[in-house]
């Protein structure tokens, strides 16, 4: 019944071999654990060309999801399974520079900061902590179709805060069930970078240039009332929903992202839209503001292979890979500058737009905080919507909370 | 070998398994919670770990978001549970005696409750957005759409009305088997005795189902408290935190805001309010015998 | 009066089961006719085929786990005289009544510590003993008479054997519901395996499903039904199939 004493001297020594090999294989070559967003068919790829290029280098890539990525990452850094290198948004990357565990990626900034986009959000107390991918704008999507059933220039999309009240007014009343104007509401991540596209053209900001609180000044408060003078012709909902009705011809316009491009000419090849550029106050104030985020890498200092993350990180975001990553994925643009002059980018009507788009586009303020901040501004704005309070009361709420979460992030 | 065994008597061989990860999964997490509960905790930041005492407790009072997911998860529980049971004894009064296809009809009842929460509320989600087939039908009625989820007034009902949904057939299907144990020759008296059909489910099926009612409630409340994968997928609390529950508030302080002690907290207030309402629960519908049955999803 | 109960039942069950159909239709509604173009997108961008062994993966150890073990502990609770047992039992009970969720942080820590995060151990071990099993268990062999046992054990059979080999065979309905109530609540459990895991393979159905609606910035209606229908379809084919034995079981626990 018993093994006999040799047969399980014979096994044990097995299993030690078995392990020295693992070992030394291990040794030999280094394994880069990779968070991302993007579906395996189009990073893989990518990765497999690195793995070519660096035969003592293995990457292990793993797929995250926009709306619950934030809370996989923060746990795995709690409990020491985080990866190598990671994909952050731009909004979520300060808290991280903040609680110290990225690696310093300074030098690299240096070399780079000309050449790229987009470094606003991986900077912290004169550190850089991040490496800007890809990125993208919020533009207008407008429906050529229903700006002509609706006696409008489908030529010429509205450039003033005040045309696209009348295109909305216009196209809302066609009928039921097709509306003006897309709202988002009652989701995260998503209504403040709709909202903020009018706060920051009409002059306006969450903190002024010395940090001070600015959520709550006139020109703000402008913004928002003008927000609230389009809902009465406006679908307010959740992103797919507002996707949807646009993709059924059932929405006018709407201020969406480059993922609709691609959605679209699959599953609507027929849809006559165009974009445009974020309309501004009027045509002798303000500006084409929207909000742009921007995808960066990181590399977490608890790594084994900062080397070899490093490597993969500039690899990835150098432009020839971040060009294939874009053009496969269909919703975003390389941070290189190089993206700008690229006819490959530059000759598609609809994404020369959002090109164009991301060089009066914003990002949000570099704060620890932010991602609370960010819920604060979306109770402003959906608490307005909803005609719970008057505006002005909303946003000095706002104001003051968003005070409050900057009181916790003390200067380290 | 024999020997070997008896060394510990049998039930404690028996009780092991379970003692073993009872007490590692939970004793010890149990314990854990409550000394974090006493701590400022950021995963990221172990080392800045300080004791704070009972300001974690205190912050309960004060916090309105706190507050408005207490709120929402008493309604949740308050609209949910008694309609479900309430729904759940009618239809198991239809599915009385011999009636034709009554296996296709109880199959058809007990199927949401086999789908995973996660399943549901996506569909669900789609279900009542504006496009979706909740409104397409009401406009075939004429009447104007609506977006259910949406609308902070109507976004908890919506849910409520899901779970219902999800939840009714299995517990008629439970109520359905215990009624089967009520001997005919009950019925056939209050038919003798000319009980309508009011009067039969009043004096004779509801009495002897108390039991079996106290259970489906008891089971209910307590997975109706901890309401969170519904509004994860469908609302994530919104809108104005009309959906926002305990759970999901828990869910929230400790994995996006990192703040362990303070979620350790919540968690407890959970179990506490859960333990009062089931309680409760049993109280009103207290009976001498045990009721064994399959616990819901 | 049976033709009014029928009609309203079958009203009823047409209220059940329209959204289910609508959630099946708009799964095959593609631009370009009806199709099962949808299945295939999905089918590729899960992996829902990993997902789906990782599920049965963790049914069959969840369930076996609580065969064994809730029988020992139940079996032991009904029969034998312990020291404290009515205490133990109680606990048993108090568990019952806890939301899990109460133990989620501590129990993430916990894992962690143990370098069992995004493992199947971490998916199973937590689970292996639900103390509502043991409380069925317990209720069922109480009912059962002794003299089986008893005769085993004048025979000279050990604990174990009388067990496993005279106890567990007159177990078959209790274990029906234990075995339905585990593979339920595991099959269909997503707060615990979507903290514990992170990698997508390690994901379950309803994690995985979960993951797809949240993965780009916005997703297709058809492709989500169709996820959603993908990640039902093996329980829902089982309970067809086991459907009279399923609500048979449950009728045979509750009534006895």
């Amino acid at each position: 019944m018993m093994p006999s004493r040799g047969a399980r001297l014979v096994v044990a020594a097995a299993v030690l071999a078995l392990v020295a090999c693992a070992k030394k294989d291990a040794s030999d070559r280094a394994v880069v654990h990779f968070w991302q967003f993007w579906d395996l068919a189009v990073i893989q790829p990518l990765v497999d060309e690195f793995e070519a290029q660096n035969p003592e280098v293995d990457v292990v890539v793993e797929q995250l999801t926009w709306a619950t990525g934030l809370e996989k990452i923060q746990a795995a850094l709690a409990s020491g399974t985080q990866p190598d290198l990671c994909e952050l948004g731009s909004t979520w990357l300060p808290r991280f520079s903040y609680e110290g565990v990225l690696e310093d990626l300074t030098t690299v900034y240096e070399a780079e900061r000309d050449s790229f986009l987009m470094w606003e959000s991986a900077l912290w107390n004169g550190r850089a902590y991040g490496l800007p991918w890809v990125q993208g704008s919020r533009v207008l999507f407008v429906n050529r179709a229903l700006f002509r059933r609706a006696g409008l220039d489908p030529d010429r999309p509205p450039q003033t805060w005040d045309e696209l009240l009348t295109a909305s007014q216009k196209i809302g009343e066609l009928g039921t069930g097709i509306y003006g104007f897309g709202q988002n509401i009652g989701e995260r991540y998503v209504l403040y970078k709709k909202f903020m596209a009018f706060a920051w053209g009409n002059g306006g900001d969450v903190f002024d240039e010395s940090g001070t609180v600015v959520l709550n000044s006139p020109a703000v408060l402008e913004a928002l009332e003008f927000y609230l003078k389009l809902a009465p012709f406006s679908l307010q909902e959740k992103q797919e929903v507002l996707d949807q009705y646009f993709k059924t011809g059932r929405l006018g316009m709407q201020v969406s992202g480059a993922w609709n491009l691609k959605n679209y000419k699959l599953e609507a090849p027929d849809l006559d839209y165009s974009v445009a550029l974020v309309p501004k106050p009027s045509a002798d104030h303000g500006s084409h503001a929207s909000f742009a985020g921007a995808e960066m890498l990181v590399v977490f200092k608890a790594s084994k292979h900062k080397d070899a993350a490093v490597a993969l990180a500039r690899f990835l975001q150098a432009y020839p890979q971040a060009k294939k990553l874009s053009i496969a994925a269909g919703s975003v643009f390389p941070a290189d500058r190089a993206a700008m002059n690229d006819s490959d980018f530059t000759n598609d009507p609809r994404v020369r737009v959002f090109v164009e788009q991301s060089l009066t586009s914003r990002t949000t303020p570099a704060h620890p905080g932010w991602i609370e901040m960010e819920e604060a501004i979306d109770r402003a704005v959906e608490e307005s919507l909803y005609g719970r309070r008057a505006p002005r009361w909303c946003l000095d709420d706002a104001a003051k909370e968003v005070q409050e979460i900057a009181a916790r992030f003390p200067k380290k | 070998m024999a020997t070997r065994r008896l060394v510990l008597p049998p039930v404690a061989w028996f009780l092991l398994p379970w003692a073993a990860v009872y007490a590692a999964f939970f004793v010890f997490p149990f314990v854990f919670s409550f000394v974090l509960a006493f701590l400022d905790y950021n995963p990221l930041n172990v080392a800045g770990t300080r004791f704070v005492g009972t300001e974690n407790f205190a912050r309960l009072f004060g916090d309105s978001a706190f507050h408005g997911a207490l709120r929402n998860t008493v309604l949740f529980v308050a609209g949910t549970v008694p309609v479900t049971t309430a729904a759940a004894l009618g239809l198991a009064a239809l599915l009385r005696g011999a009636i034709p296809m009554k296996g296709v009809f109880k199959a058809a009842l007990f199927l949401p409750s086999i789908l995973s929460v996660v399943v549901i509320s996506l569909l669900f989600k789609l279900f009542y957005a504006p496009g979706g087939a909740l409104n397409e039908f009401l406009a075939r009625l004429g009447i104007e759409g609506h977006g259910w989820l949406t609308d902070p007034r109507t976004a908890l009902p919506a849910i409520m009305a899901m779970d219902v949904w999800a939840a009714v057939g299995y517990y008629a299907i439970v109520l359905d088997a215990a009624r089967t144990s009520i001997p005919d020759s009950l019925y056939e008296a209050a038919e003798l005795e000319g009980a309508g059909t009011w009067a039969t489910f009043r004096h004779v099926t509801f009495p002897l189902l108390k039991p079996a009612i106290a259970f489906v409630l008891v089971i209910n409340t307590i997975r109706s408290f901890q309401v969170f994968v519904e509004v994860l997928v469908m609302t994530q609390g919104g809108p104005l935190g009309s959906t926002n529950t305990l759970v999901l508030y828990l869910y929230d302080t400790a994995f996006r805001r990192l703040d362990y002690g303070y979620a350790s907290v919540v968690a407890y207030a959970v179990f506490l309010l859960s333990g009062i309402f089931s309680i409760v629960a049993m109280r009103r519908f207290r009976s001498e015998t045990a009721v064994e049955g399959a616990r819901p999803l | 009066m049976r033709l009014v109960r029928m009609a309203l039942l079958a009203l009823l069950v047409a209220v059940m089961a329209y959204p289910l159909a609508w959630m099946i239709a708009t799964s095959l509604e593609t631009a370009e006719g009806p199709s099962l173009r949808y299945y295939g997108e999905v089918w590729q961008a899960g992996p829902f085929d990993r997902y789906f062994i990782n599920s049965l993966a963790v049914a069959v150890i969840v369930l076996l786990g609580n065969i064994v073990c809730c029988t020992m502990a139940g079996y032991a609770f009904a029969r034998f005289r312990i020291r404290g047992g009515k205490f133990l039992f109680l606990l048993v009970l108090s568990t019952i009544m806890l939301p899990k969720q109460v133990i989620l942080v501590p129990l993430y820590i916990l894992m962690q510590k143990m370098g069992l995060i995004d493992t199947y151990w971490a998916l199973t071990l937590p689970f292996l003993v639900d103390p509502f099993n043991i409380f069925l268990i317990r209720q069922y062999v109480s009912t059962l008479p002794a003299d089986c046992e008893e005769a085993a054990r004048i025979d000279g059979a050990g604990e174990f054997t009388i067990l496993f080999r005279v106890v567990f065979p007159m177990l078959k309905p209790v274990l029906a519901v234990v075995a339905i109530h585990t593979c339920l609540t595991n099959w269909n459990s997503f707060l615990f395996p979507f903290i514990l895991t992170h990698s997508s393979n390690m994901r379950t159905l309803p994690v995985g499903l979960a993951m797809l609606s949240q993965g780009a910035h916005s997703i297709d209606w058809g492709h989500l039904m169709a996820g959603a229908v993908i990640s039902a379809l093996p329980v829902v084919a089982a309970f067809l199939v086991l459907q009279r034995r399923i609500i048979g079981g449950l009728t045979a626990g509750i009534s006895k």
